[in-house]
């Protein structure tokens, strides 16, 4: 995942595209195009993902049973995998959520007292 | 499982539609259709990589739920620590044996040849369809010859040295070696006089084989000429041995047959002779063939210049990536160069009558008794006269061509040594320890399946749970497999000691002295190792973990352990997979029974075998006065005087001396024209020399005519002598002998094997019959008696035989004394008793014997331990059963005749499976036995019945176990 411009490039954590994986199928199923298009979208284009990167990463949450897998039709009108959010996964989510927060909080506050 | 494997295969098509759709969408935006491709595929990054880490994903799952199973195995085997324990032991010695055996087999068969790049090299090989006209032939064992006696189609891998030279001198190969077996050689002028193994090499050998000197330097072209001082290059382990491994050596001087030679290194420890199983003190050049003495014994002309004396074996370096059938055709053009159009044609060209040439040392070879070539029985030196390829007449029409021809096989093949001794048994037990490795995994299939009973709760709960089904059978397994890794670490343990034991058992036995083949655990053994721990396991593991997980998990979870009790038919009660698993152990131990008891006849049939003459207290030892530099003139009286002073020696009843000792391995035979058959005819008879007193000391009886007096050793010696030809030699025939060729006729006084001589062959005088002997045993045991003579014996190397009062070991000091005072720098070859020498000849036979009824034993003992577990476990099952027959009135008796008779009946079962697979079976070792068959009665039925004596001792145990059941305690329970 990089930023817009190779400058601003961010390294993100370990884990939290499984994270933004999860928050997306939160708003119901989508195959893998839509997932990195809604990330891309709803991040205003800050976030882009590496596109080859997600896939390694829905498998591991299919394999976790985070997610599930179903087949569907793209809006190319071919066979797709659908990736929809179990009960597992919503779980895991809001565990992640809530953990997300306090970790982006409590790096602000550190940042914030140094500087 | 399956959610991996269709997602992974769905992975393509997924990647190809997102890259798609991403394109659809560039277009969208205005760009044209490459640009948003590429566009597309630049934000995707690499396919490969995306693909790669995806497959990884699911990799590194499969490797966590693995250490899962493996923790939890692991819990669970501490929780039930016997059972683990009698799992582990059984697999172990399973296991074990199987790796035992299977380092044996990788030593002796599978290792690679000693040398750089092994598959370059090729051994000569000649054939052709009569056999060539030779003054002599000699095989050192590194390869099979076939060459008999008037055969059609012979083959070879000896070759005369003038032939090699040619080979050496074509340069088609990189490098090529010759090489003959110099047998045994005094070594004197270190320390007391003993006798070292040599080997004879071509100048060239060492640097095309690839080896390298520990010490010092190897043998070089320049060291084979006649003209170079004689060097030695020592055998690694001889030197550490003998030497000390000392520096010191380098450059010293030692004696080999009296002859100097300057040790000048030390070959790399791997190396002990290129034929595997070979193993040689010392290395000679070719040049010396004639200064130490080994030419002399086969003909009296130095065969190294004599085209008709075969005796190297030829070993070439075809190289890197040329085909060897170039050089095979331009070998076949030198061979047949030189063996049809040489002096003297050896084989017939088809253009011409061929002239064979006279056999110069007459029709009997001598053998050297010291000289053990590579100590193989198989090796021993072909004695019989080689028929010169037609009968030369007036004839003009031309024989056919005998198509003489040189192929190249791969040395690794083709150097099979004293291999082939070894295969056959080898495999044989290979085969037993195969069956052990079922038993043990039915052995422990059954524990594991009464474990599953136990554990029928566990299962149906975690498949309630919604543990899938392949999840839980994989649990299962892993378990078993690391029981069987368990069982195989500690197999390599009992492999270890095992192989080492038999290698010990082998070299103390065999006929050499030392065991050439280095068993050790490699890297093959061990991926065989682990190869069948996991296949065991899964084998013995899988039967059971599908079973648990077929069981529906309603009853399981609602009556506990006593739902097994369920009533079933009859039949199916029997017929049950616990049932099924003790017949088979039974079968297949009764297999390695008999096997084993035939084995076990074979070798008392051979033990109690009438040799003909007494083989108690006898002492052997064999000398060669020639090579202490006593002339052939003075070995006569030098013998005489020596089986005097021996006789005299306390403790000694009498003396005497041979060529050879009787049952040696080694024999001798001649051929000769027996008076009333055609002229060209030869007839065959077995031979040997003997000393004055040869039959009194070996207590062989006479039956007719006379023993052989002074008279007859100076007319015997006559007849060696060039141009005394009137004097026949005065021979002793066996009984045999008389019924092949004498029939009714009296044998007293016949003559035969005169030869006018035809110009090829000089004329012999032949023989006269002066006594008959009662028969006897000769090269070994297994060979029938033949027709057989003795002649006086005047010369050469001999064999001493002592008949003692007691222990014959007892007078050996009081000899080697006497042998002191008469030349001390004379050694002794193999001492050792005549029971000690027919115990070698039939090492062999003692070794698979002592190995397979130890095999059956362990088989046995297994399958009564699966019979106990499972007796046991019927016990612990019908607990309830048990107490209320008691209950109702059933007597301690009934109680145990109802495990006792499952028991009995399995074995019985077994048994009678056992015994038609055994007879089956047997027929693979019908070469090993001897007059007995493979389906003999007495051991079948003596077997079956150790069989179902065991197996009642293994179902008493359980049998009181469930009489001691109290039934107010077992009907409560539950």
């Amino acid at each position: 995942m990089s930023t817009k411009e190779q400058n601003e490039r961010i390294e993100l954590l370990q884990g939290t595209l499984d994270l933004l994986i999860l928050r997306t199928l939160l708003l119901g199923p989508a195959h893998g195009h839509a997932i990195a298009k809604a990330i891309e979208f709803r991040s205003d284009e800050v976030l882009q993902v590496e596109h080859g990167s997600l896939y390694p990463a829905l498998h591991r949450l299919v394999k976790r049973r985070w997610i599930s897998v179903e087949e569907g039709t793209s809006e190319n009108n071919r066979l797709a995998k659908f990736y929809r959010l179990t009960p597992k996964g919503k779980n895991q989510l809001a565990l992640e959520t809530s953990k997300w927060g306090k970790l982006t909080a409590a790096i602000a506050q550190i940042l914030r007292a140094t500087e | 499982m399956n959610l991996r494997k269709r997602m992974l295969n769905d992975l393509d098509r997924e990647i190809e539609e997102h890259i798609a759709l991403e394109t659809q969408d560039n277009i969208d935006r205005g760009m044209s259709p490459e640009e948003a491709r590429y566009a597309a595929l630049r934000k995707f990054g690499s396919v490969v990589r995306a693909k790669e880490e995806t497959r990884a994903v699911w990799i590194s799952v499969w490797l966590e739920e693995l250490v899962q199973d493996i923790r939890f195995g692991l819990r669970t085997f501490r929780k039930s620590p016997v059972f683990v324990t009698v799992a582990i032991l059984t697999l172990a010695l399973g296991i074990g044996a199987n790796t035992a055996i299977f380092s044996l087999i990788d030593a002796v068969m599978l290792k690679s040849l000693p040398a750089e790049d092994p598959s370059q090299l090729f051994l000569v090989r000649w054939n052709a369809r009569n056999a060539p006209n030779l003054h002599g032939y000699m095989s050192s064992g590194d390869c099979p010859s076939d060459l008999r006696f008037g055969a059609k189609n012979p083959s070879g891998c000896s070759f005369s040295e003038p032939m090699f030279r040619e080979f050496e001198q074509a340069k088609v190969f990189p490098g090529i070696g010759g090489f003959a077996n110099a047998g045994t050689l005094a070594l004197t002028g270190h320390g007391p006089a003993t006798t070292v193994t040599g080997q004879m090499l071509s100048g060239d050998f060492f640097r095309t084989m690839g080896i390298k000197a520990a010490a010092g330097r190897l043998l070089t072209a320049s060291d084979d000429t006649v003209s170079a001082p004689p060097v030695a290059v020592l055998n690694y382990a001889y030197w550490q041995s003998a030497f000390g491994g000392s520096q010191d050596v380098i450059g010293s001087t030692i004696e080999l047959n009296s002859v100097p030679f300057t040790i000048v290194g030390v070959a790399e420890p791997r190396f002990n002779g290129i034929t595997p199983g070979s193993d040689y003190d010392v290395w000679l050049t070719l040049s010396n063939d004639h200064l130490i003495g080994q030419s002399s014994l086969f003909a009296q002309t130095d065969r190294r210049n004599d085209a008709q004396q075969w005796w190297l074996a030829v070993v070439a370096r075809v190289a890197p990536g040329t085909s060897p059938a170039q050089a095979q055709a331009v070998l076949t053009g030198l061979f047949r160069n030189g063996t049809l159009h040489g002096d003297q044609p050896l084989f017939n060209s088809g253009e011409a009558p061929a002239k064979p040439q006279p056999i110069i040392h007459g029709q009997l070879r001598r053998p050297d008794p010291g000289s053990r070539p590579s100590g193989s029985p198989n090796a021993l030196v072909r004695l019989k006269p080689l028929q010169p390829p037609s009968a030369p007449g007036p004839t003009t029409a031309i024989p056919q061509a005998d198509n003489p021809e040189i192929t190249l096989v791969s040395a690794q093949e083709g150097l099979g040594g004293i291999r082939s001794n070894f295969s056959n048994p080898l495999y044989v037990m290979m085969m037993a320890v195969g069956i052990i490795l079922l038993i043990a995994c039915a052995n422990v299939a059954g524990l594991m399946l009464a474990r599953a009973s136990a554990r029928r709760k566990e299962m149906a709960v975690r498949l309630a749970l919604g543990a899938s089904r392949v999840r839980v059978v994989r649990q299962l397994l892993t378990e078993s497999v690391m029981l069987s890794a368990f069982g195989g670490i500690l197999g390599v343990l009992v492999a270890y000691w095992g192989a080492r034991s038999i290698v010990a058992f082998v070299s103390h036995n065999s006929r050499s002295e030392g065991f050439g083949f280095h068993v050790s655990i490699d890297l093959r053994i061990l991926v065989f190792t682990l190869a069948i721990s996991v296949f065991s396991g899964i084998l013995f593991g899988l039967a059971p973990a599908l079973r648990s997980v077929r069981a529906s998990v309603a009853p399981a979870l609602k009556e506990g352990e006593a739902s097994s009790n369920a009533p079933k038919r009859r039949g199916a009660r029997w017929f049950n997979i616990n049932n099924t698993l003790v017949v088979s152990q039974m079968a297949l131990a009764m297999v390695l029974l008999v096997g084993a008891g035939l084995l076990v006849r074979t070798l008392q049939n051979l033990r109690n075998i009438d040799v003909g003459f007494d083989s108690h207290n006898i002492l052997i030892f064999s000398l060669n006065p020639e090579l202490a530099g006593y002339k052939h003139a003075q070995v006569n009286s030098f013998y005489r005087d020596l089986q005097g002073r021996f006789t005299e020696t306390p403790g000694v009843r009498s003396a005497s001396y041979s060529m050879m000792p009787l049952l040696s391995g080694g024999m001798m035979m001649t051929a000769f024209h027996w008076p009333g058959t055609p002229q060209e005819k030869m007839s065959e008879s077995d031979v040997l020399h003997v000393g004055p007193n040869f039959f009194e000391t070996m207590h062989i009886s006479l039956l007719q005519g006379r023993n052989f007096g002074t008279s007859d050793f100076a007319a015997a010696s006559a007849s060696l002598t060039p141009g005394s030809n009137k004097v026949r030699t005065p021979v002793i025939v066996n009984r045999a002998f008389v019924q092949k060729y004498l029939d009714q006729e009296n044998p007293i006084g016949k003559q035969f094997g005169e030869f006018a001589g035809d110009g090829f062959r000089p004329p012999s005088p032949g023989y006269e019959i002066v006594g008959v002997v009662n028969d006897t045993k000769y090269g070994n045991l297994r060979r029938a008696v033949s027709p057989m003579m003795f002649t006086p014996q005047t010369s050469g190397a001999a064999a001493f035989e002592l008949r003692t009062a007691a222990d014959p070991q007892a007078v050996l000091p009081a000899i080697r004394k006497v042998m002191a005072e008469v030349n001390a720098n004379m050694p002794l070859f193999n001492v050792q008793t005549e029971s000690q020498q027919i115990d070698r000849i039939l090492f062999q036979e003692r070794l698979v014997a002592r190995l397979a009824t130890l095999f059956s034993i362990l088989a046995l003992v297994l399958a009564s331990i699966g019979l106990y577990g499972l007796l046991s476990y019927e016990v612990s099952r019908r607990r309830r059963e048990i107490g209320i027959r008691m209950a109702l009135g059933a007597q301690t008796g009934d109680v145990m005749r109802l495990v006792v008779k499952q028991g009995i009946a399995l074995a019985v079962v077994g048994a009678v499976l056992g015994i038609g697979a055994a007879i089956a079976a047997a027929r693979y070792l019908s070469s090993m036995l001897y007059e007995v068959r493979g389906h003999d009665p007495g051991t079948v039925i003596a077997v079956a019945l150790l069989l179902v004596v065991v197996s009642l001792v293994a179902s008493v145990l359980p049998a009181k176990r469930a009489t001691r059941v109290d039934p107010m305690v077992t009907l409560r329970y539950e």
